[in-house]
């Protein structure tokens, strides 16, 4: 049975940290040897979704119980449909909570929260209260900025002239793919926005082809989110990584259009 | 007002300033920028509850979370169609992944890996309503393949420049 413990340190003589999103570490203890990994908690350096890191990194190791000092609702929520028991409320050492968990102490301790659930019933009342939340919270932040991108379209109806787009997308599919892939890689945002916008191009008679290439240029490459992924994850990775799906961009966008024209005859 | 709401609504709200001040000067202009912002609204109306429905499905049964367990925990053919997997099913912003994809990196994920979860992140399931109200189920099937095949290819040359290695 494999037990996670929220700590300071990356060892058993570490305090247990306090709150379970930023501790610095988290000590994965194997009760029955007490042989432990000590693994970096990636939400401790982080300012967002702190608690969704710990919660990834917990459930990643496979672990059976999680003792901490504190836990979120929303963490301890994800943890135990998950079938992770969560035992908050904890103090002391690593090594000195460990045992304590073993010898049944932690459990009967006034304030400690535990909520394990069964994979039998993962989906009951709190799940769905809990999914539709987490729905209504993402369906809500995704609207402000779909608002402002029907207005801005809206503009764009009113003002713009056939005349006027030619001028940018003049009808060669060479460029105009090209142009759509350019476009696609600088904006950045839910790719619904990119749907719409590329709905109404298409009204406006621009080919498939610069559409599709502005569709998925405009999730598979990031130039606004470039800084950010280098940062992550390596200079070479991100710019190797950019260039190659900006090429795919066209690929696909040529693939995907020459299929249809045979199939549509 | 925190930092991110900020961020959330400056654009409609400096869209909504623009009418204003069409509206001051060109209110025919103005008006029909409106109207043309009506119709788009009333074509995604459908298209947009039923992607509230799926948003509901996918995180009653796919907890984000669970996602990540996914990522570079298998090595080979198997390692990036869970990655892939992972891609699709992902929810929220790029940049909230950044972190545990640097984490799993560091941990032994292999760049092969992490390019396909990234550009995987281009079919959505829950946005299909959307895509296909404005294009059609043929368009919005074949563009999924080529967009899974064009991940896994994006997959074994990222692999294959970045650590100089094959799949």
């Amino acid at each position: 049975m494999k037990i996670a413990v929220s700590a300071d340190g990356p060892d058993l003589n570490a305090k247990v940290g306090f709150r379970f999103g930023s501790s610095k570490y988290f000590i994965i203890v194997d009760q029955d040897t007490m042989d432990f990994e000590a693994v970096a908690n990636p939400g401790a350096s982080t300012y967002q979704a702190s608690g969704v890191q710990a919660v990834v990194l917990v459930i990643s190791k496979k672990v059976d119980t999680v003792l901490t000092g504190h836990c979120s609702p929303t963490a301890i929520g994800h943890l135990t449909v998950n079938g992770i028991q969560v035992l908050a409320g904890v103090d002391g050492t690593v090594a000195e909570v460990v045992e304590r968990f073993k010898k049944g102490e932690l459990q009967r301790q006034p304030g400690v929260e535990s909520t394990p659930e069964t994979s039998a019933n993962k989906i009951d009342k709190a799940a769905l209260v809990h999914a539709l939340r987490n729905s209504a919270n993402q369906f809500i932040r995704l609207l402000p900025v779909l608002t402002g991108v029907v207005l801005l379209i809206g503009l764009f109806n009113s003002f713009m002239s056939k005349e006027l787009l030619s001028s940018v997308f003049s009808g060669n599919i060479s460029t105009d793919t090209l142009f759509g892939a350019c476009l696609g890689s600088i904006f950045a945002g839910n790719p619904i926005n990119s749907y719409i916008i590329a709905g109404e191009l298409l009204a406006y008679g621009i080919s498939l082809f610069a559409v599709t290439a502005l569709i998925i240029s405009w999730v598979t490459v990031g130039l606004i989110q470039l800084p950010a992924e280098i940062t992550a994850l390596g200079r070479r990775f991100a710019l190797v990584r950019n260039t190659v799906s900006f090429a795919l961009s066209l690929v696909i966008a040529i693939f995907t259009v020459a299929v249809i024209n045979i199939i549509g005859g | 007002m925190s930092k991110s709401t900020i961020r959330m609504i400056y654009f409609p709200v400096l869209m909504i300033a623009v009418y204003g001040i069409i509206f001051a000067f060109m209110p025919d202009r103005a008006f029909l920028a409106f109207k043309s912002s009506g119709i788009i609204f009333s074509n995604i109306i459908i298209p947009l509850g039923l992607v509230f429905i799926l948003m509901i499905a996918l995180n009653l049964f796919l907890k984000p979370a669970y996602i990540a367990s996914f990522l570079g925990k298998e090595a080979g053919i198997k390692g990036i169609m869970l990655s892939m997997t992972a891609g699709i099913i992902s929810t929220g912003p790029i940049y909230a992944w950044y972190p545990m994809l640097k984490e799993l990196k560091e941990k032994g994920a292999g760049s092969s890996s992490i390019a396909v979860f990234l550009n995987s992140r281009a079919v959505k399931p829950f946005l299909l309503p959307i895509m296909i109200s404005y294009f059609g189920c043929l368009y919005v099937a074949i563009l999924t393949v080529f967009t899974i095949t064009g991940a896994l290819v994006a997959g074994y040359l990222v692999g294959a420049l970045v650590e100089k290695k094959k799949l």
